[in-house]
C-alpha cells in the first residue's frame, strides 16, 4: 500500500524570504524534502505553484497590509495544519516591534505622508496568529537548518516536535563560552529561545534575542540585573523589545511594577 | 598506595607516551581567566595553572548530546561510536569525586552501558590545586582524593609527587619507568606535609554540610525559595556545570529519506520550564522555587540521607556561574542564617522596598 | 580513530524489543485497548512482571513514554494496555494498526506488593484512567482467587460510555467471589442501572470492613484522591495498607534521567506505587 505524499506549501508574507532561503540552502537534503513531500506552492524554489488543498502550510513573515489578512485566511481554509516559521510570522518581527506610547498611524504619516497606496492598504504589522489559528511555531532568524530538518521530518511521519523550549544558554554553556551576562555585558542568551546553537555568544558577541523570547523567561530578574550592571532602564527596554514583537509590549512595560 | 617521584622536566615527555595510546585531555585556557578540558594537539596548550573548568569533566563520560542508537521499524541498533579511549590529564580533587559520585549513580540498579563503556576506556590522572574564594571542597570533604583516579600529581615546586592508585596507573609509569624515582625522600615528605597545611589555611569559604539536611527540612516553606524563585533566570547553567547533574531528556530525530530515527540523549536541566511538565499539560513544577527547591533538596538532602555526603564536591562552578547568584554557596548561607551579598537578595529588596 | 567495539555489553537497559499490535479497539472515545506482543517469541513468553508495573512503549519518529501494564502475568505471552490519547506518543500510537511494530522495554518499577497482599482482603477504588494498572492487579488477584480474602472492586467513570472496561466490569457483577459496584457521576444515556454518583458514594453499600486485615489499592484522577483516601482513613485502614500509583515525566525508566525524582526518591524505581504514609512524608508526591 503506497501512501500518499504529504502536500505541502511554503509561503512568504512581509519578511526578508530568509526562512524560505534557508530551506533552499539545505542542499544536501534538498533531493530528499522534494521526493519526499509533495511541494505544491514554494515561490522561492519553483514557478507553476498551485494553491490547492495542503496538509500543511510553512508560513514565513509578518501580517502588513489588508491583502495578506485575505492571503493569510486562504492559506488557513486551504492547510490542515499550519506552522508559524521564523521570527516574523511567529511574533511580528522586528515590523513588528514594540514601541511604547506610539500610535502606528501618526507613525505611518510621518514616513510617507499622504501618499495613495494603490496596490493594497498597508496596516499595523502583526504575527500570523493575530488573523488566523496557528497549529505549530518555528521561531528563529532565520530559522536553523537542524531544527527544520527535524521539524519537517518528524512532521512527514505525522508526528510534531516535542515542546521543549529551552534558552540560548542551554547551548551557550554545552559550547563552553564564558557567560557575557555575568561579565556585565548586555546578552539575552536568558529570555532567547535556542536553536541557534548560541551562535553569537560562540564568537563572543553577546545574544541579541532575535529568536524571540522563550515562554516562561524572567523579564523582570533579567531587567534589574541589567540595571545594576549600569545599564539605562530606557535602553534596556528598547533593546528587550528590538525582537520580542507585538506580543510582549505589555509585559515589558510592567516590568518595574511587577511586584509579588 | 605506592607514591613516586617525578621531575617537572619530565612531564612532557610522559604525558606525549601516553597520548601515543589514547587521546589526551587536558586543561587549556579558553578565556583570560576560564579554562575549559580539551582533546590536546599541542602540549604547549595544556596549562596547569587553572582553578576549575567551565564543565566539569562529566563531560567526557556523558556528552551534552550522543546518540544511543538507531530505531528502525524492526530493529534497534546502539551507537557506542562516541566513545574512545582518553586520557584525561590535570583533574582537581572535587572533580575525581564528581565523577565518582556520577559512576555509583549511573552503575546501581540499571547499570548504563554508555556511562559504564565510557568510564572503562577513561584513565584519570589527578593533580593538585589552589583554592579560590568560590572553592568549598574542604567543607564537602572533597579536597582530598584516596580513589577514582590511576595517577595523581601533587605539585610540589621542582617535582610531582605521584599517586598510584589503580593497576592500570601503574602500567602507564612503566611506560617510561627511568623517569620515576622510586626515593621519596624525608625532605620531599617534609615539603608535602607544608604544602597541604597552607592549602588548607587557603579556603576562603565555610559551609557546615552536616547541617543541611536537616536546614532544607525546616526551611522548605521559607520565603527564601519565593525570593530566590522571582530571580531564577531558568537558564539551566547551574545544571550544565554542576558535576554531580545527571539529568538528561532523550529525542526521537527522524532521519530524512530513512525509515529511521535517532535516539539521543542530551542534558536536562531541572530548572527548565518544562522539566516536569507530562503529556496532557499537567506540570508538576510549573513554578521556579518549585524547581530549585528540587535542585537544592537533591545537593543538600536527599543525597546526604541516602548516601551520607552531599551531592556538592565544592567545586565552586555554580558560583562562578549564575547571573543572578543563585548558588550553593548563598543559599546554603541564607539556610544558615547569615547575611548574603547576592543580586537575588538585592532583587527582592528593591521589589518590597 | 579509536572507536571501540564494546563486545563486554550483555545487557542494554535502553534499547527496546520490537513488539507487534495483535489487537486494538476503543474502549471509549478518546481510550484505546492495545493488546501487544514481543516479537521475539522466546522473550515474549519469558516476560514477567508484578500488577502495578510499566513498560517503556516507543513509536519511530514519535518517541518513547511510560505506559502501565493493564493485563495480569498470570496469563502470560500477551500485553495489554489502555491508553488515552493525550501527547505525542499516544497520538501516533492511535494512528498504529494492527500488525504493526513497536519498541517495547521493561517491565519497570515496584509494581504492587502482591506477596503481602496474600491471605489478606483486597479492596479496590478506581476512577477514570485508573482502571488501567488497576485492573491488573484486579485480574491477578482473580486469578488466584485462593490465595486473598474479599475481594472488593468500586469503579467510577463520568458517564456510562466513558467507563473503561465496561462490559468486563459488568459482567464480573456475576461473579459471587468479587464483591462488584459501579457508579457514573451522570447518566446520560438513560440505561444505567448501576449507582449514581461519585465514586464515594459506593462507600455506604460496603458490607463492614476488617481494617487491619484489608489492603486498599487506589488510582485516578488527582480529586478523586482526596476524597477516597479520606474515606479509608476513616475506615481505620492502615495509611501503610493504602496503595496508589502515580504518574511523573519519565524518560528513562530505570532510574537515570532524573524526571520522576522526588527528594531522593525514583518513581521509576520506587514507585510508581507508593503507601499513603509515602505520600504524607514526601511532600511533592501528590
Amino acid at each position: 500500500m503506497k501512501k500518499d505524499k504529504v502536500k505541502i506549501g511554503i509561503y512568504e508574507l512581509t519578511g526578508c524570504a530568509g526562512d524560505a532561503l534557508l530551506i533552499l540552502d539545505c542542499e544536501k537534503e534538498l533531493i530528499d524534502i522534494f521526493s519526499a513531500a509533495d511541494i505544491q506552492s514554494f515561490a522561492m524554489a519553483k514557478s507553476d505553484n498551485i494553491d490547492g488543498p495542503l496538509d500543511i502550510a510553512l508560513v514565513e513573515g509578518s501580517v502588513t497590509t489588508e491583502r495578506e489578512i485575505e492571503e493569510i485566511k486562504d492559506i488557513r481554509q486551504r492547510a490542515k495544519i499550519v506552522v508559524a516559521i521564523g521570527l516574523c510570522a511567529t511574533v511580528g518581527g522586528i515590523q513588528g516591534r514594540y514601541k511604547p506610547h506610539s500610535v502606528w498611524e501618526a507613525d505611518y504619516k510621518s514616513v510617507y505622508g499622504e501618499t495613495e497606496m494603490t496596490h493594497t492598504k498597508p496596516i499595523q504589522s502583526q504575527p500570523i496568529d493575530a488573523y488566523i489559528e496557528v497549529d505549530y511555531y518555528l521561531p528563529g532568524c532565520p530559522i536553523g537548518k537542524d531544527q527544520f530538518l527535524n521539524f519537517f521530518t518528524r512532521m512527514l511521519g505525522g508526528n510534531p516536535p516535542e515542546k521543549y523550549p529551552q534558552p540560548v544558554c542551554v547551548s551557550c554553556k554545552h559550547n563552553e563560552n564564558d557567560c557575557l551576562l555575568t561579565k556585565g555585558e548586555f546578552c539575552l542568551g536568558p529570555l532567547t529561545a535556542d536553536g541557534c546553537g548560541a551562535i553569537c555568544i560562540n564568537h563572543n558577541l553577546p545574544c541579541v534575542g532575535c529568536w524571540g523570547p522563550i515562554e516562561g523567561a524572567n523579564y523582570t530578574s533579567e531587567y534589574h540585573l541589567l540595571k545594576e550592571k549600569g545599564f539605562d532602564p530606557e535602553f534596556i527596554k528598547k533593546k528587550l523589545a528590538n525582537f520580542s514583537g507585538t506580543k510582549i509590549g505589555k509585559l515589558i512595560e510592567s516590568i518595574e511594577k511587577e511586584r509579588p | 598506595m605506592r607514591i613516586v617521584k617525578l621531575h617537572k622536566s619530565n612531564l612532557m615527555s610522559f604525558l606525549e607516551e601516553i597520548s601515543q595510546e589514547s587521546e589526551l585531555w587536558a586543561p587549556v585556557k579558553k578565556y583570560e581567566d576560564k579554562h575549559i578540558f580539551k582533546n590536546i594537539e599541542d602540549f604547549d596548550q595544556i596549562d596547569l595553572d587553572y582553578t576549575r573548568t567551565i564543565l566539569p569533566p562529566k563531560k567526557l563520560l556523558f556528552p551534552p548530546s550522543f546518540r544511543m542508537y538507531e530505531a528502525t521499524p524492526k530493529k534497534f541498533h546502539a551507537d557506542f561510536s562516541h566513545i574512545s579511549k582518553k586520557t584525561l590529564f590535570g583533574v582537581h580533587p572535587c572533580d575525581i569525586h564528581g565523577l565518582l559520585i556520577m559512576e555509583q549513580f549511573f552503575k546501581q540498579s540499571y547499570e548504563d552501558p554508555y556511562f559504564s563503556e565510557a568510564r572503562k576506556n577513561l584513565t584519570i590522572i589527578g593533580h593538585s590545586c589552589w583554592p579560590d574564594e568560590h572553592c568549598l571542597c574542604r567543607s564537602t570533604q572533597t579536597h582530598i582524593v584516596e580513589e577514582g583516579y590511576d595517577l595523581f600529581f601533587t605539585d610540589l615546586d621542582k617535582n610531582y609527587l605521584v599517586w598510584i592508585g589503580s593497576s592500570h596507573g601503574d602500567d602507564l609509569i612503566q611506560l617510561k619507568p627511568d623517569i620515576f624515582d622510586e626515593d621519596v625522600t624525608e625532605k620531599d615528605i617534609q615539603q608535602f606535609m607544608r604544602w597541604r597545611e597552607e592549602r588548607d589555611k587557603a579556603f576562603q569559604s565555610e559551609i557546615q554540610f552536616e547541617a543541611m539536611p536537616d536546614l532544607m527540612e525546616l526551611k522548605l516553606g521559607d520565603s527564601v525559595w519565593e525570593e530566590l524563585g522571582e530571580a531564577c533566570l531558568a537558564c539551566g547553567s547551574c545544571t550544565s556545570v554542576c558535576p554531580t547533574c545527571n539529568c538528561y531528556n532523550v529525542r526521537d530525530n527522524p532521519v530524512l529519506g530513512k525509515e529511521a530515527s535517532d535516539i539521543t540523549r542530551c542534558w536536562d536541566a531541572c530548572t527548565l520550564e518544562n522539566y516536569s511538565a507530562v503529556a496532557g499539560g499537567e506540570n508538576f513544577r510549573e513554578k521556579k522555587s518549585d524547581r530549585l527547591k528540587l535542585w537544592y533538596t537533591h545537593k543538600l538532602q536527599a543525597f546526604i540521607s541516602k548516601y551520607g555526603k552531599p551531592a556538592c564536591v565544592g567545586c565552586g562552578r555554580c558560583v562562578a556561574t549564575c547571573p543572578v547568584d543563585i548558588n550553593i554557596k548563598t543559599v546554603a548561607q541564607s539556610l544558615q542564617g547569615e547575611k548574603v551579598d547576592a543580586f537575588w537578595r538585592r532583587l527582592n529588596q528593591e521589589v518590597t522596598q | 580513530m579509536n572507536t571501540t567495539k564494546p563486545q563486554s555489553i550483555k545487557t542494554n537497559p535502553f534499547l527496546p524489543e520490537p513488539a507487534r499490535i495483535v489487537r486494538t479497539y476503543d474502549l471509549t472515545d478518546d481510550v484505546r485497548f492495545f493488546q501487544v506482543r514481543i516479537a521475539d517469541m522466546e522473550k515474549a513468553l519469558s516476560f514477567r512482571n508484578r500488577p502495578g508495573q510499566f513498560v517503556m512503549i516507543s513509536v519511530l519518529g514519535a518517541g518513547e513514554a511510560p505506559f502501565s501494564i493493564s493485563s495480569t502475568p498470570s496469563r502470560p505471552g500477551l500485553l495489554e494496555f489502555c491508553i488515552r490519547k493525550t501527547g505525542i506518543v499516544t497520538d501516533a500510537l492511535f494512528r498504529i494498526k494492527e500488525n504493526d511494530l513497536i519498541g517495547l522495554r521493561g517491565p519497570y518499577g515496584n509494581g504492587f506488593p502482591v506477596d503481602n497482599m496474600v491471605d489478606k482482603d483486597i479492596l479496590i477504588v478506581m476512577g477514570g484512567l485508573g482502571a488501567a494498572p488497576l485492573r491488573s492487579v484486579l485480574l491477578y488477584c482473580l486469578d488466584n482467587r485462593d490465595q486473598f480474602g474479599r475481594i472488593i472492586l468500586l469503579h467510577g467513570a463520568k458517564r456510562p460510555a466513558e467507563m473503561i472496561f465496561r462490559d468486563e466490569f459488568l459482567s464480573m457483577k456475576e461473579r459471587d467471589d468479587l464483591e462488584c459496584y459501579l457508579s457514573v457521576d451522570e447518566d446520560d444515556s438513560g440505561q444505567w442501572t448501576d449507582n449514581i454518583g461519585v465514586v464515594t458514594t459506593l462507600f455506604p453499600k460496603l458490607e463492614s470492613i476488617d481494617p487491619a486485615n484489608t489492603y486498599a489499592l487506589v488510582c485516578g484522577p488527582p480529586i478523586m484522591y482526596k476524597f477516597v483516601l479520606k474515606e479509608l482513613v476513616n475506615l481505620h485502614i492502615p495509611k501503610d495498607q493504602i496503595l496508589m500509583t502515580l504518574e511523573r515525566r519519565m524518560k528513562c525508566g530505570v532510574g537515570k534521567c532524573g524526571h520522576c525524582a522526588i527528594d531522593y526518591i525514583y518513581t521509576c524505581l520506587d514507585g510508581p506505587v507508593f503507601t499513603y504514609w509515602d505520600v504524607l512524608h514526601m511532600r511533592e508526591l501528590i
